[in-house]
This record gives structure tokens, sequence and C-alpha cells, in this order.
């Protein structure tokens, strides 16, 4: 009896409704998403698959040539071209909406990708909660985000996204960035992505589920669902929900057409989740002409998500890369994001060798800024402290103040180590270009990634698939 | 053309920002004068039309919750509305279908100012105006090739009455250096072409180097080959192209879906393909007029909107109408200026107002 969840119960039953969420006090000064290390482990990860490098390289022996020399890891070019955009590395920083702390850290997160030269997203609900051009509140508001980002960008590197829910719909938002005198020598110079986001990770089919404070709830309370009316309830925080958007397939090529024609000095991302029918929206979304698609699978993170929802809805990350692998090998060749609990450079190689284009990372952005601040440093050492810390870590952010500075530092010393790691990788497969990565470099450490991916299965005798293949006819 | 300005530009400037430097020595020159009787001139010639064809006209309904979905990129402006905002319409399509369902008549029409916040680069095309008037008409149990002939009678009847007057336009014409002699005789029916035959003709104009240099010159737009598609709108450029290469007003008709809003029916039988059209003036002028049959039935529209990502919320009073009263029509809205600027072949459609508010121009 002893692993009878009372504690569970009694939280529910002094909770309530309430009680599907995680803890209340924590939301908007942190972020979420599936523990995978359960015991025992739920699902597999990347991680169950590991890079295989070749003893011989004939792709050294042509960069020696090209360089005359002994070609070293650090020859290993990370450049290259996501959903159009021109990049340093194929990372993006995942779309972020207008909680606390995403807000807050934002443009310090922006100006480091900026730096980067990666591609940098603008999540929904900011403008509408946080105000388009002025400040509704004391946070940054969506242009103070958008151009910590576009001043910062160099030699043409890099590219901003922007997503739209169906509520900022209420706002125009697309309209009035692409009306905009302000956006539009950046929208000339094709730095601009709109994004339509049909899915999270953390919550595929459900809609934006966020809490908002009582001065926000009062102003958005006719354009949202918020259960409790802030003019009768006071009280600190109200739910806020938006409607996940109906599709059908119909609806979904309709839209980026639309958004192509009304739009055309402008490139479109689509942002989908793990869902079962990935293979038919890959499809359609290309077949449309879309320029590049994001898949979060369930690992995602979140500014907030029903516990429910993060624990048993939607296909594993590595099953959403599938459906990008077997996209590619049907000659779909469209820009593929890949984002799901990934976080170092060993991932992003893996994810390329499989098809990806680029990865997305949203938590890390958020912990290698508030990383930074110095308590963090020596707290995160202690295990005792290690939990409190993470949890929170946004509270400590808002109340000791972050110090900008270091908040960006933190997010480019983050991103170059990635960048570094990608180089080592990479150059251990004996390649030099991020397009060069294959399905040749990668091998799975179980049977049914082996098979869900077409790889090798690192316990097999020493040969291929292909070559197994051979030898039993 | 010899390097020195011409009449016209020594004495009416052509950029939309010479209106902030000396407003009334432009609008009281002899030449801009002349314009806006024309203007004054084709309105009542229009409603003569319509008048004498039965349809009622009505003020236009400036601000509601909500207006249609912009194309292209428009914004929408919004005024405060005792604790709500409101849009100020880009269109009167919701109010005009309405009408057109409740009135006996079941024909009715709207001179109709609209705003549009739109885009930047639209402030080039010398066609777009943030602040113009739409003729708006809806025709009760009609589809969109009945009211194309209404569309093709009304522009024969405005041209033709504008015959008496051709000595002044003769002097406006030779003003801005037109080389038009005089108007054209419209003979109907008009030419009519589908989207899909009119991309099929610019793809093969495309093949021509010279189109494409011109094309590249004229609009600074890059590869303009590749901005042509069946499944959206027209590019502005190509569109120029087109009426360049005519000489009497034209339709283009069956649009693509994905090329306008949700009020455009979609052919029952032709998934797709959406039951609309354009009128197009010749000589360069381009688009002056956009029609369609409505989608009535709110099952469709609702799925329709959402193609759309409009928000069904805020479209409340419309749906529950539809769903209440919805019956088929059709109609089109003329652009007064776009009208104006063809007749008196004007080089920029802000020369048919007197304060045009051109995008990104900051003008009295």
């Amino acid at each position: 009896m002893t692993d009878y969840p009372i504690d569970e119960i009694f939280r529910r039953a002094k909770l309530g409704e309430l009680a599907v969420y995680p803890p209340k006090d924590e939301f908007g000064y942190n972020v979420f998403g599936a523990d995978v290390y359960d015991k025992p482990r739920r699902f597999l990860l990347l991680d169950d698959i590991v890079l295989l490098p070749p003893q011989f390289t004939p792709e050294r022996l042509e960069k020696g040539i090209e360089l005359l020399r002994e070609p070293l890891y650090i020859d290993v070019n990370t450049e290259s071209v996501v959903g159009g955009f021109k990049v340093k590395m194929p990372v993006v920083c995942a779309a972020m909406g207008g909680t606390h702390i995403a807000n807050l850290i934002g443009p310090k997160i922006a100006e480091a990708c900026a730096e980067m030269g990666i591609i940098y997203s603008l999540g929904e609900n900011i403008a509408s909660i946080r105000g388009y051009d002025e400040r509704l509140t004391k946070q940054p508001s969506f242009k103070e985000r958008a151009f910590s980002y576009l001043r910062n960008l160099n030699d043409g590197y890099g590219g901003l996204v922007i997503q739209q829910s169906v509520e900022d719909e209420n706002l125009k938002l697309w309209e009035r960035v692409y009306t905009d005198p302000d956006f539009d020598p950046y929208i000339e110079e094709g730095l601009i992505a709109f994004e339509i986001k049909i899915g999270q990770g953390a919550k595929p089919g459900l809609g934006g589920e966020v809490l908002v404070s009582r001065d926000v709830a009062l102003r958005i309370k006719d354009s949202y669902y918020i259960p409790e009316d802030p003019e009768k309830v006071v009280k600190g925080y109200y739910e806020k929900h938006s409607a996940p958007g109906t599709f059908t397939e119909d609806i979904l090529a309709s839209q980026i057409r639309l958004i192509k024609n009304n739009f055309p000095r402008i490139k479109v991302f689509l942002k989908t989740g793990p869902y079962r029918d990935l293979d038919s929206v890959i499809e359609i979304a290309a077949r449309e002409g879309i320029d590049a698609i994001t898949i979060d699978g369930k690992e995602g993170g979140t500014g907030m998500s029903p516990i429910a929802g993060m624990r048993d809805l939607g296909l594993p990350t590595v099953s959403c890369l599938s459906a990008i692998t077997r996209a590619k090998e049907k000659g779909i060749n469209t820009s593929f994001i890949i984002s799901g609990r990934l976080y170092d450079g060993s991932h992003v190689v893996k994810s390329l060798a499989l098809g990806a284009d680029a990865v997305a990372f949203g938590r890390p952005m958020v912990y290698s800024c508030l990383g930074s601040i110095p308590l963090a440093q020596t707290f995160i050492k202690n295990e005792l402290f290690r939990y409190t810390l993470l949890r929170e870590l946004g509270k400590l952010a808002l109340n000791l103040g972050i110090k900008g500075e270091r908040c960006k530092k933190g997010v480019v010393n983050y991103l170059k180590s990635v960048q570094n790691e990608v180089k080592m990788l990479t150059s251990a497969l004996g390649k030099y270009y991020m397009h060069r990565l294959s399905k040749e470099d990668v091998g799975a450490l179980r049977r049914e990634l082996a098979d869900l991916f077409g790889i090798r299965y690192v316990y097999d005798r020493g040969c291929s698939p292909l070559l197994e293949k051979k030898n039993i006819n | 053309m010899s390097l020195q300005k011409s009449e016209a530009q020594r004495q009416i400037p052509l950029e939309p920002e010479a209106f902030k430097q000396d407003i009334y020595r432009i609008v009281s020159h002899p030449i801009m004068q002349e314009v806006y009787r024309f203007r004054h001139r084709i309105a009542r010639a229009m409603r003569e039309f319509l008048d004498s064809e039965g349809f009622v006209e009505f003020d236009p309904i400036l601000i509601g919750p909500v207006t249609d979905p912009g194309t292209r990129g428009a914004f929408e402006f919004r005024v405060p509305f005792y604790g709500k905002e409101y849009r100020i319409m880009r269109s009167g399509i919701l109010y005009k279908q309405l009408l057109a369902a409740a009135m006996e008549e079941g024909k009715v029409y709207f001179f109709y100012p609209n705003l549009r916040h739109e885009p930047i680069d639209a402030g080039r095309t010398g066609r777009h105006l943030v602040e113009f008037v739409q003729v708006d008409l809806e025709v009760r149990d009609a589809d969109h090739f009945q009211v194309m002939e209404i569309a093709e009678r009304l522009i024969k009847h405005v041209i033709a009455s504008m015959s008496q007057y051709e000595d002044s336009l003769v002097k406006i014409w030779e003003f801005f250096g037109s080389t038009r002699t005089s108007l054209a005789d419209i003979k109907l029916p008009l030419k009519r072409m589908t989207h899909k035959e009119a991309i099929d003709l610019l793809m093969k104009e495309a093949e021509d180097p010279s189109v494409v240099k011109e094309l590249e010159r004229r609009f600074n737009v890059k590869k303009p080959k590749s901005r042509l598609s069946y499944k959206t709108e027209i590019p502005w450029e190509w569109e120029w192209y087109l009426s360049k290469i005519h000489d009497q007003p034209f339709f283009i008709y069956d649009y693509p879906k994905g090329a306008r809003g949700f009020y455009d029916r979609e052919y029952p039988d032709k998934p797709g393909i959406l039951m609309d059209f354009d009128l197009l003036a010749p000589e360069g002028h381009g688009e002056l007029s956009s029609g369609a049959a409505r989608e009535y039935e709110v099952s469709r529209v609702f799925a329709r909107m959402r193609e759309t990502n409009e928000n069904p919320e805020l479209y409340k009073w419309y749906l529950q109408f539809l769903k209440d009263h919805g019956v088929p029509s059709a109609g089109f809205g003329i652009g007064m200026e776009r009208l104006v600027k063809y007749i008196c072949d004007l080089p920029s459609v802000h020369l048919a107002r007197p304060a045009p508010k051109v995008p990104g121009v900051h003008s009295p």
C-alpha cells in the first residue's frame, strides 16, 4: 500500500480543478516538459541513437586537399539555409510567448541569437498581453522583442519568425507587422517569416492554457475564454484558454495559400506537434509550398499545460523525427525543424543525419540565461537545493533582477558550446558540411529505432542493413 | 521626350509627398479641378445607371464590430466604441449582403468610403490608396456571371456618358502626357478569361526576356516569372502587363481558393475554384473591380472562415443572419478613384483625390 498516491489525492481534494496543472505559484516563473527519466523510462529518445564515425574518410581527404593541411574540427562549416534564411548554425530559438519569464528575458535572448546568426521566433500572445508597440505592462512589448533581434543582425544571417494564435488574429498581428514602416526594410530584405501554429509538443490538440493577472484578464476578457469573470471574482490569477483551432486538410491548405497570397514578401513557416497524422500534415504543407515545418515532439517545453497532457498526449520526439526522415525519402525538400527536449550538439548532429535541417531549442535558452545568476551557479551544485532552484529560478530572477549582459552572455556561451560540439562530432564523422550528414552516420541502440528510421542496429553483426539484405538474398 | 521636365511635372508634382508642401496650389490647378469634375460626372453616371436598373442606394455604414478580412496584407483601422474596439470598414461586403437579402428590391448599392492600412510596397504601385471609395453593390438571387453583365453595361454606360465631355478629357490627357486621343468605344460582351487562362498566357509571355526585363526595371522585382502561380492572386507587375496588352476592359474569373476572402463562393462542383471575377481596365490601368457570388450557407461560411483564419466569434451577427435568412446573392465593388484614373488616364491613382492618403506618406 506504500506506493498508493495518497498525497496526490489529497492535493486534488484541496485544489479541485486546478490540480490538473503544475503548482500554480510556479506558473509564469518556470517552464515545464514531460519527465522522461521516470523509472522505468516510458519512451525512446534520441539518446538511444549513437553516432558512428568511420575509419575511412574520403571527405576528409577532399577537405585536406582544399586546405593543403590535415583538417581539424574547426574546419567544419556549420552554416546552413533553413526555410530560406541563411544561418550560422542549424539551431533555431523556439517560439516563446508572453509569460513573465519568457517575456522578461526575451530581448536578451534575442540579442544573443542575432549575434550567433540563428533564427529567432516570437510566440503567441506577446502583443495581446504585453502590447504591440507601447508597453501594456512593465514588461517588454512585442516590438521591443522583435527589434532586440532585428537591430543586432549581422551580414544577413538569421531570420525572425512570428507566430499568430487564433486570438492574436483579433489583433491582426501579421497585418500590423506587414504594414508597419519599422518592419518594412526587414521584410524587403527577406528576413521575416510568419509561422502558422497548429500544434505544440506538450499539448497537442489543446489550445493555449495560460494564467494571467487580474489587470490583464480585465483587458482581454472579451477576446479569450476566461472561466471566471474578473469583474465579478477578485483573485490574483485567472486561467485563460485559447481555442486549439479547427483544421481539416482543406482548411490547412487554404490557410497556407492565403498567407502566401496576402503576404508575398514573407516566408511562411508551419509549427505542428506530435500528431498521429503528421505525415499528411507534412505532405499538404509541402504541396502548398511552405518554407519550413517545425515539429515539436511530446517532450517539448511549455509555459503551462495540463500534467496529463504532457504525460499522455502525442508522439515522442523520435517518432516525429521519423516523419521527417520519411518525408525526405519521399523527396519532399522543404526545410524541417525538430524540437522536443533537445539541447546539445549531439542532438543536432543526429537530427540532421536523420533528415532534419535544424533543431529548435526552447528551455535551454531560458535556463542558459537564468543560469547566469551567480546564486544559481552555486545552488545548482548542491543536490539539496537543485530542485528548489529549478522551481524558483524564475522568481529569483524576477526578484533579484537579471543582469542583461550576463543573461545574453549565458545564452551566447550555451550556443557556442553547442556549435563547438556540432563541429567536433561532424568532424569525427569525417564530414565538414551540415548537408553531408546522413543516415550512415547514426546507429540505434534499440531495434525499434533501427526499424523506425531504417538505420543500422549497433548490435547487428558489423554490417549495414543494406549489406544484410544482400546476404539474405 | 527631352530631358526637360514636361509641362505636367512642372505644374503638378507627381509625388504624393507634394501635397504636404502646398495643397491649395495643387487642388486649385485648372487641370486638377477638371479631374475632380470628372469624378463628379462619373459618379452621376453610375447613379443614373444603377437607379435605372432598380437599385436602392444606402448610406455607408462606417464602423462595426468586425470588417471583412483584408487581402494582400492590408491592416484595419480601429476606433474606441464605449469600452469596445470597433473597426472601420475595409469594404461594405457584410452589410450589402444583409441589405440585398432584406430589401424587397433585392438590389442595393453604396458609395462606400473604405480605409485600408496597406503595406508600404502598395504605395509604390500608383494604384493603391489607404482612403478610397468603392461603388459597392449586391444583387439577390444572382450569380457572378449575372453581375458581370451588370458590370460591363455599367462601364459602357459611364464611358459613353463621358463622350460629351471629350474636349475636356483631351486637355487632361495632353497635360499628363497621355497618348490617348479618344475615348474607347466599349464593345460588349467584354472579353472573359479564367484565372488559369490568364496565368497560361502570362507564363508564355514570361519566356520573352524583354518582357521580364521591363517588369524587373519598372517594378523593382526579381524573377517575376517565379512570382506567377496558379494558386495565388496575379502579382501587381503581371496584372499591369496583362492590362497593358489590352485596349478594352476585360474580365478574369474563376480565381483559385486562397486568393480571396471567405465570402467568395466556391463552386459546389469545382472544389478549389471560386465563383468570382475581377474587371480590369486596359492600357496598364489594371483592376477596376472585384466581384463574386457569395457563400450564404452558414456551415460553408464557418468552414471557410477557418481557412482564412478568421475568428468566427467576431462575426456573430453575420453568421446568425446567414443562419436564419441567408440567400444567394452576388455583387461587386468598383474603385471610384481607379475608374477616374482610367478615364482621365492619370499617371497615378492619388491624383484622383484632392487629399490623397498613399501608404506610408503622411499628408494633409
